[in-house]
């Protein structure tokens, strides 16, 4: 049955960063409210799908990327092909959370990705954060230069943003090309823990464009 | 029947109303704000390497406000901020107000490359070790602080701003207030 679970997700990533959920995120999900307003569509600048929320002074949005540009992106960084194709591989997006609430609102916005969950193919999983591929880049010996672009262009784990603060960075999923899944995302605004559950996300699948025959 | 002007105008507003609304929604829009830290911190000196190859270290910008960026080239948000930042630094010319940037992790020629789409006359500094930015609360990149006068960091800006915006200059201009 667990292998049913796991059947979607990529080779080599059942280790321990696919730990399972403990108890306290089985509770943050439960806790997730179900009325969340999912908005999905193409985005403009990338030409892939995006699935967002927009909620109790919070824009996040994630956008498809095609394993290509992770190939390219990270190997451009120093990365060898193996290192890139394996973050490749890891189902990755552009994300963008913002603190959308008005300056008057002193409250700010603190996240953990510790606390969001992955629901798979009836499996719950954590994301693969910084602190998890840091330990996986030293093992495999990756250059300094590669790891430090690496560190930096991934989503904070943990961001505590004032009104008009944002960040960009990938996300990594750790599933399959074209696998689908629900993300549980949740925030504090003001103090006040809020939730929202984005469901049918779909990693890019792995398409290679061929030439135009002239 | 349509005249050649209108068709223009029409093509333009078009394509005007295509660009703002790609911006939106690909998140290009930001808020002019800036906060401030509840609990303003000293500003760790440093000494480094500009692109240009002289030598920067922040103590000597005592007595000046300091808007420090950290960036890299391959960062979206940095990149749109680069151009303000520019016209932030003219505009600010002749009051002491400086504005240094920080690459983090990357060669002397990659940002020599990104200068050449990018033209900037402020200094962009090299860590290319990522030693300093370390010593600086930063959790994602873009950030910017404002140092004051004293060398206490009393503001910061996480994401991407216009710069040259006088929401964002008018504090700045308070901190040289006596």
């Amino acid at each position: 049955m667990m292998r049913n679970h796991f059947s979607s997700i990529c080779p080599g990533c059942l280790i321990a960063v696919f730990r399972p959920v403990t108890l306290a995120a089985v509770m943050v999900s439960l806790a997730v409210p179900a009325v969340a307003v999912i908005n999905t569509g193409t985005d403009a600048e990338a030409e892939l799908p995006y699935w967002e929320v927009v909620e109790h002074g919070v824009s996040l949005r994630l956008v498809q990327r095609l394993p290509d540009q992770t190939r390219g992106f990270f190997q451009a960084r120093g990365f060898s092909i193996a290192d890139s194709e394996l973050i490749a591989q890891s189902c990755v997006f552009q994300t963008v959370f913002k603190n959308v609430a008005p300056p008057s609102d002193p409250g700010v916005i603190e996240y953990n990705l510790d606390e969001w969950v992955v629901h798979a193919a009836g499996a719950q999983f954590r994301m693969k954060t910084r602190e998890v591929w840091q330990k996986e880049w030293t093992a495999r010996n990756a250059p300094k230069d590669a790891q430090l672009a690496f560190e930096w262009g991934l989503i904070p784990t943990r961001q505590t943003y004032r009104p008009g603060d944002y960040n960009w960075g990938l996300s990594m999923f750790n599933l399959a090309f074209g696998a689908p899944f629900d993300l549980d995302v949740v925030w504090r605004h003001g103090g006040v823990r809020h939730g929202a559950r984005l469901k049918g996300v779909v990693c890019a699948p792995d398409s290679h464009v061929s030439p135009t025959v002239q | 029947m349509k005249t050649p002007i209108r068709s223009l105008l029409r093509c333009t507003m078009l394509a005007s109303w295509f660009v703002l609304c790609a911006a939106q929604a690909a998140g290009y829009e930001t808020a002019q704000t800036l906060s401030s830290l509840p609990k303003p911190f000293a500003a760790t000196d440093f000494t480094l390497q500009g692109e240009d190859g002289k030598t920067y270290r922040l103590s000597d910008y005592r007595g000046k406000v300091v808007v420090l960026n950290f960036w890299a080239t391959w960062c979206p948000p940095c990149r749109y901020e680069m151009p303000s930042m520019e016209r932030a630094h003219k505009k600010v010319r002749g009051e002491k107000i400086v504005l240094l940037a920080i690459n983090v992790g990357e060669s002397e020629d990659k940002v020599f490359e990104f200068t050449g789409q990018y033209p900037v006359t402020f200094p962009l500094l090299l860590d290319t070790e990522g030693a300093i930015i370390k010593k600086y609360p930063v959790i994602g990149l873009p950030t910017t602080f404002v140092i004051d006068p004293r060398g206490i960091v009393t503001h910061r800006a996480i994401g991407s701003r216009e710069w040259d915006d006088e929401q964002l200059l008018a504090p700045l201009r308070k901190l040289l207030e006596p």
